[in-house]
C-alpha cells in the first residue's frame, strides 16, 4: 500500500516509556539514588538506565517506527519487528535493573547484568535493523532521516559499550581491554548515549515535526548540512577516538574535549535553524506542543552554556550530575513530553476519524486536547526541573527531592491528560462517537486494512 | 508467452530523480500482450498498486547490491492467477483521465486540513471525476486512505520542490478492477 499507515504498537511504547519516567522520579523523590546517594553508586545507574532506556529510548523507538516512514515517504520495513523488539528492550532492561540490585548488595545471580545486557542489544539490534532497512530504499535520506541514521549508529555504538561494561561487572570476562573499556569508557558511553542517540535523532525529528505543525519551509540549507556534519564528527571522534584512545593506554579526554567543541559548534547552527523555523512560521499562533518544544529547546542551549561555565570554572567533575540531569529532563523529556502531546492526539485521531472523513462529520485534532487544563502542567514540569538543577549546583539533595516530586506530580498530570486523549474523554459527547467509529485501544493502534 | 519491455530507472533513482513518469510514459506505450522488466534500487511497492489497478500482476526479487526486478506481466497473460483484475479500461489510462471537476490549493492549512478537505470533497464527487489538490508535502497519511477507498491517484512534486500537486479519480481505482 502506498503511504504510511499506522505503527500498531507505538502507543504501547509510550505508555511503557511514561511508566517507567514515573518511576524514575519516584525513586528519586523517595531518596532512591541520585541526588540522595553518589552519583556513581548502583542505585544511581539504576535510576539513569530506567531514564536513559526505559523512558527515553522506548519512546524515540515508538516514535521512529511511526515517523521515520513519514520522513523518507516510505513504509516501515517491517510491521511485525517493533513487539519482539519491545519485548527484549522491556525483558532487558528488567534484568539489567536487576543486575544494578545487585551491584549494590540485593541478592541474587552475577549473571543477569551480562543477561539483561545481551537482550538490550538484541531489541536495539532488532529496531536499528527495522529502521535502517527502511532508510536504506529511500532514492535520497534528505537532512532529517540522516540525523535519525547518525543516530542509530551512535544507538549501536552507546548499547555495545554497555554491553561490554556488563560483562565486567557481570564476571564473565575481566580481559586487560574488558576492564580498560570499563574503567575509562564511561563518559564515551554516556555522550554517545545523550548526545549521539537520544540528540542527534530529536534533533533530526525536530527539524521536520516543528516544520509540520507550524506551517514553515523545510530547512535543507548550508547551515542544516554543516550541523549535521560537525554533530556526527564530534560524535565520531568521541567514540571512535574515545575508545582508541582507551586502547592505546591514553584517557578519552581529549577526545572528549575535541568533540565537544564540534558538538557547540553543531549546536550553535541546530540552534540558529530553529529560531529560523519558528520565526519563518506562516502559522502565527502555535498550539502548547510548540511552544512546550520552544521552551525544551531553550533548556538545550542552557545545557551547552552550563557545560562551558562548568568546564570554565573547573567544577565540571563536581557537578556533572546536574549538566546530565539538565541535557535528560530539560532538553530531552521536555521535547518528548511536548511531542508525545501532538502525536498521541494526532495518531488517535487518525485510527478513529481517519476512515470516516469526508462520509460524517467528525472532531478535528485540536478537539481532542484540552490545552488550557495541560498547560499549567507543562510549566510546573519546566519549573521543578530547573528548580532541581539549581539546587543540584547548590549541593542541596534534600531540596532537589522535593523537586523531583513535583516533576513527577506534573508528569503524571500530563501522562492523565494523554490518557484522557486515547478516551476521547475531552471530544464532545454529541461528536465524540460517530456512526462507524468505535472508541480506540489504550495501548494497540487499530490499523486499517484496505 | 509473454515479452518484456526492460526500463531501468536505477540511474534516475541514484541521481535523486523521481522515476514515476518515466514508468507510466513506458506503461502506457506497451503493446497488448506485453510486459514490462523494471530495474530498481528498491522494492517499489507503490508501483505495484498503482499497476495492479491497472490488472498488471507482479512478480519481484532481489537482484543483489540492494537492487531489485520485478516483472509486471500484463492483464490476461498466462503468469496471472485467475482472479487477477480484467485489463483496466481506456478511462482509467492515466494519459486520458479527465480535466479535473475540482481544483484546490491546500498549501497553506494547517496538517491534517489539507486530508480532511480532500476526502470530504472526494465524497462529493461523481465516480470518475477527478480533483486536483496542491499541497506543501507529500500526503503520505492521506494514500493509504484513498486507496481503502478505492481511489485512483497520482502525485508529485512540481519543478520547484515544494508544491506538490496530486489528481485523484474518485473511484479510480475500483474502475480498474472490474
Amino acid at each position: 500500500m502506498p503511504g504510511v499507515t499506522l505503527s500498531r504498537w507505538t502507543m504501547s511504547y509510550f505508555a511503557l516509556a511514561l511508566l517507567c519516567l514515573m518511576g524514575a522520579l519516584a525513586l528519586m523523590a523517595g531518596g532512591f539514588g541520585y541526588p540522595a546517594a553518589d552519583v556513581a553508586a548502583p542505585q544511581t545507574l539504576f535510576l539513569v538506565h530506567l531514564v536513559a532506556l526505559g523512558w527515553l529510548s522506548l519512546l524515540l523507538c515508538g516514535a521512529l517506527f511511526q515517523f521515520v516512514p513519514v520522513l523518507i515517504a516510505r513504509p516501515l520495513h517491517s510491521d511485525r519487528l517493533p513487539l519482539p523488539t519491545l519485548l527484549c528492550l522491556a525483558g532487558g532492561l528488567a534484568l539489567l535493573l536487576c543486575g544494578f540490585l545487585h551491584l549494590a548488595g540485593w541478592p541474587g545471580p552475577r549473571a543477569v547484568l551480562p543477561l539483561g545486557g545481551a537482550l538490550l542489544v538484541l531489541g536495539f539490534a532488532l529496531a536499528i535493523y527495522n529502521l535502517a532497512r527502511t532508510l536504506w530504499v529511500a532514492p535520497s535520506l534528505g537532512l532529517p532521516a540522516s540525523f535519525v541514521a547518525v543516530g542509530l549508529t551512535c544507538l549501536a555504538a552507546t548499547a555495545l559499550l554497555g554491553f561490554v561494561f556488563t560483562l565486567f561487572f557481570g564476571g564473565v570476562s575481566s580481559a586487560p581491554w574488558v576492564a580498560a573499556l570499563t574503567a575509562e569508557g564511561l563518559p564515551v558511553h554516556a555522550v554517545a548515549g545523550l548526545g549521539g542517540w537520544l540528540t542527534l535523532t530529536a534533533m533530526g525529528v525536530s527539524y521536520r515535526l516543528l516544520a509540520m505543525f507550524m506551517l514553515a519551509p523545510e530547512l535543507e540549507g548550508w547551515s542544516t548540512r554543516a550541523a549535521l556534519w560537525l554533530g556526527s564528527a564530534a560524535l565520531t571522534i568521541i567514540t571512535v577516538g574515545g575508545v582508541a584512545a582507551i586502547a592505546v593506554g591514553y584517557g578519552p579526554d581529549w577526545a572528549l574535549a575535541a568533540g565537544g567543541l564540534l558538538a557547540l559548534a553543531a549546536l550553535s547552527l541546530y540552534g540558529r535553524d530553529i529560531a529560523r523555523l519558528y520565526s519563518a512560521r506562516k502559522r502565527r499562533v502555535i498550539e502548547l506542543n510548540s511552544r512546550m518544544a520552544g521552551v525544551a529547546l531553550v533548556h538545550l542551549a542552557a545545557t551547552a552554556v552550563l557545560a562551558v561555565a562548568l568546564i570554565a570554572g573547573g567544577t565540571l567533575g563536581r557537578h556533572v550530575g546536574a549538566l546530565v540531569f539538565l541535557t535528560a529532563f530539560g532538553w530531552l523529556t521536555g521535547l518528548g513530553l511536548a511531542k508525545l502531546y501532538k502525536i498521541v492526539a494526532f495518531l488517535t485521531w487518525l485510527e478513529c476519524y481517519g476512515p470516516v472523513l469526508g462520509k460524517v462529520e467528525t472532531p478535528r485534532v485540536q478537539d481532542l486536547v484540552a490545552e488550557p487544563k495541560a498547560a499549567p502542567w507543562f510549566w510546573l514540569y519546566f519549573g521543578a526541573t530547573d528548580f532541581l538543577v539549581l539546587m543540584l549546583l547548590a549541593e542541596a539533595p534534600g531540596l532537589a527531592r522535593i523537586g523531583a516530586a513535583a516533576m513527577l506530580l506534573a508528569v503524571a498530570a500530563i501522562a492523565r491528560q494523554l490518557l484522557r486523549i486515547r478516551r476521547l474523554a475531552d471530544v464532545r459527547q454529541a461528536a465524540r462517537l460517530p456512526r462507524g467509529v468505535s472508541r480506540p485501544r489504550l495501548l494497540i493502534l487499530t490499523v486499517p486494512q484496505a | 508467452m509473454t515479452t518484456f519491455v526492460d526500463v531501468d530507472v536505477r540511474p534516475t533513482l541514484r541521481a535523486g530523480g523521481e522515476p514515476f513518469g518515466e514508468i507510466m510514459a513506458a506503461v502506457n506505450t506497451l503493446p497488448p500482450g506485453q510486459g514490462l522488466r523494471l530495474l530498481a534500487t528498491f522494492k517499489p511497492l507503490p508501483l505495484f498498486s498503482v499497476l495492479g489497478s491497472k490488472g498488471f500482476t507482479h512478480e519481484e526479487r532481489e537482484i543483489g547490491g540492494g537492487d531489485w526486478e520485478v516483472l509486471f506481466a500484463p492483464p490476461g497473460s498466462a503468469s496471472d492467477a485467475v482472479e487477477a483484475p480484467k485489463p483496466a479500461t481506456s478511462a482509467t489510462d492515466a494519459s486520458k483521465w479527465p480535466a479535473p471537476a475540482r481544483e484546490m490549493d491546500n498549501r497553506d492549512l494547517d496538517p491534517p486540513e489539507p486530508m480532511v478537505r480532500i476526502l470530504a470533497a472526494t465524497e462529493q464527487m461523481q465516480q470518475g471525476e477527478v480533483l486536483s489538490a496542491l499541497l506543501c508535502r507529500e500526503p503520505m497519511f492521506l494514500l493509504p486512505e484513498l486507496a481503502k477507498r478505492g481511489h485512483g491517484w497520482r502525485g508529485g512534486f512540481d519543478d520547484d520542490g515544494t508544491t506538490y500537486r496530486i489528481h485523484i479519480r474518485v473511484g479510480g481505482a475500483v474502475d480498474a478492477a472490474q
